[in-house]
């Protein structure tokens, strides 16, 4: 190489750190600027790819769309997760602050009106939030699609049952749950919102583990994942807007 | 003077842009005709012809097997008919209320329109919706494309059509009422959806995989001489059923021991898919479309009431 090509390879590494140090969006979404100021507050944040957010590449059932968040690539101290779809009428997801003893993981299904970025920021003890990103594809559709626990027969008898396992992992444990609740968002034909806002991971003890604020754009018979460190005990509480409490044990 | 070119190019280019599928009836028996689709999924390019359709002749006239993806596609159809025989449609046979299958319907509605009870209800149901995510896949090929409902109701059992005799099975491994019709003189089995070959089976509405190795069963049991898939070339051997139930055990044993371990979908839709099934089209595709209409149910059958 002359020294014209190592000329224009200089440059072209010092366009690309340019661009690098912008920030580049990495699924430039037009909704990126808002959600950091409205839902971030404008805090400092990165975009990270430790932050890793699992979505199928379409969705299936826009109604039950999976995604998974994971940040413990990020070796820090999480002490918030939030996700969001950036287009959906009811974009936020969740609101998720581990303790000590949970790992920074979630799982659950989501609804989703368009095709849509999703993202998971994830804020560590320094102030910063890491943001991870990924895009759904959707024919859509699935925050106004009418409720399938509506339709079947007897569902009120099932309702706020919870079913559940624990499953022993690598170097944690999962445990996974679903919940009976139609989830009304309030977008479909005349039914109020009616949904689990708020659910806490306890001890044995009644010690609190983590805590979870939930919105309407979590699917219908909300299923949740998470991750414990040691395999300890635990107590799922759980209310919704109308003041039910479910609880649960694994 | 390069412009004028250009702009010349550029307005023969859209000049050329009608849509026209190229359906070219090939003869696989005496009388029983096939008009064989890509496998590859919808799009814009091939506007859903992705199907195996076909028709037979009798003295009375032309019984058609499933009328495709769109209204143009069905008049297409009767075009090519028309152009390997003089005789008439006389009967329309849907094997399954799939879009692909039945949204050709309506250049057929002058001759009766035939499909199983299950069918005609699934139709009815799913019908616009199919449509409507149909011309979001493939667009202007769609084109005044519209539901039409059967008009007649199909039994399992024997069907006459002047001197030939058709054997009916009622079954539903693939989409809950899947019609399969075998050709008793030719030896030809049509097997609608419940075969796939060379191309990754689908799985809405299936009533469980279990229930679809069964119609397996009873397909393969027939006297058949060759066999036309839904989808995918057709052979004179079981390598589509050999195939078929390779690949619903395999997707039975990556969603029954994913629920074991406590997998979620999204890690079951990056299974890596085994070397053997590197042939098959659109695998990754369909098995992510598979782990969300079925994971759940094995979900079900792996979690315990927990709540107190």
């Amino acid at each position: 190489m002359d020294w014209r090509g190592l000329l224009c390879l200089a440059l072209f590494a010092w366009g690309w750190e340019a661009r690098a140090a912008e920030q580049s969006d990495p699924v430039s979404s037009v909704m990126w600027d808002y959600y950091h100021q409205r839902l971030l507050d404008s805090a400092a944040f990165t975009f990270d790819k430790r932050v890793q957010v699992l979505v199928p590449p379409f969705a299936e059932d826009a109604r039950q769309v999976p995604i998974q968040i994971d940040a413990r690539s990020l070796g820090a101290r999480v002490k918030r997760l939030l996700v969001w779809a950036e287009l959906n009428p009811i974009a936020q997801v969740v609101d998720f602050q581990p303790g000590e003893q949970v790992l920074p993981f979630l799982a659950l299904r989501i609804r989703v009106e368009q095709a849509t970025p999703i993202r998971a920021a994830v804020l560590t003890e320094d102030g910063l939030w890491h943001v991870g990103s990924a895009r759904v594809d959707a024919a859509g559709g699935g925050c106004t699609a009418p409720s399938v626990v509506r339709a079947e027969a007897g569902w009120e008898e099932r309702f706020g049952q919870v079913l559940g396992r624990r499953f022993r992992l690598e170097d944690s444990d999962r445990l996974r749950l679903q919940v009976a609740h139609p989830m009304d968002n309030g977008l479909v034909g005349g039914i109020p919102e009616f949904f689990i806002e708020q659910a806490e991971l306890r001890d044995a003890s009644g010690q609190r583990l983590a805590s979870l604020e939930l919105f309407p754009s979590v699917s219908e018979n909300p299923t949740l994942s998470f991750e414990l460190r040691e395999a300890q005990g635990a107590e799922l509480w759980l209310r919704d807007n109308n003041g039910n409490e479910f609880q649960a044990a694994f | 003077m390069r412009w004028m070119i250009l702009c010349l190019a550029l307005l023969a280019g859209s000049a050329q842009a009608e849509l026209t599928y190229q359906l070219e009836p090939r003869q696989i028996a005496e009388d029983v005709w096939l008009v064989e689709g890509s496998t590859d999924n919808f799009g814009r390019d091939n506007g859903g012809f992705i199907l195996n359709t076909g028709f037979i002749v009798t003295e009375y006239g032309v019984l058609v097997i499933d009328s495709g993806p769109s209204k143009r596609f069905g008049e297409a159809l009767r075009a090519a008919i028309a152009r390997v025989t003089d005789k008439p449609p006389i009967l329309l046979i849907l094997t399954h209320h799939h879009p692909d299958h039945a949204l050709g319907n309506q250049a057929f509605s002058d001759v009766p329109i035939a499909a199983l009870e299950g069918t005609r209800r699934l139709l009815a149901e799913q019908g616009e919706a199919m449509a409507e995510n149909m011309y979001r896949l493939v667009g202007d090929w769609m084109r005044g494309t519209e539901v039409r409902l059967p008009t007649q109701t199909l039994e399992a059992g024997e069907l006459d059509i002047g001197e030939r005799r058709l054997r009916l099975l009622a079954l539903s491994g693939h989409s809950g009422a899947d019609l399969a019709i075998f050709d008793e003189r030719s030896g030809v089995l049509f097997a609608g959806d419940l075969l796939f070959h060379q191309r990754a089976l689908t799985t809405p509405g299936t009533p469980g995989l279990d229930v679809w190795l069964e119609d397996l069963a009873r397909l393969q049991a027939l006297p058949w001489q060759q066999i036309v898939p839904g989808h995918g070339p057709i052979t004179r051997d079981a390598a589509p059923f050999v195939q078929m139930r390779d690949y619903l055990g395999w997707l039975d044993q990556v969603m029954r021991s994913g629920a074991e371990r406590g997998a979620e979908m999204n890690e079951l839709i990056r299974t890596p898919i085994p070397e053997r099934f590197a042939t098959i089209s659109l695998s990754r595709y369909e098995l992510i479309r598979s782990v969300s209409h079925l994971y759940p149910r094995y979900e079900h059958s792996v979690l315990q009431r927990i709540d107190q």
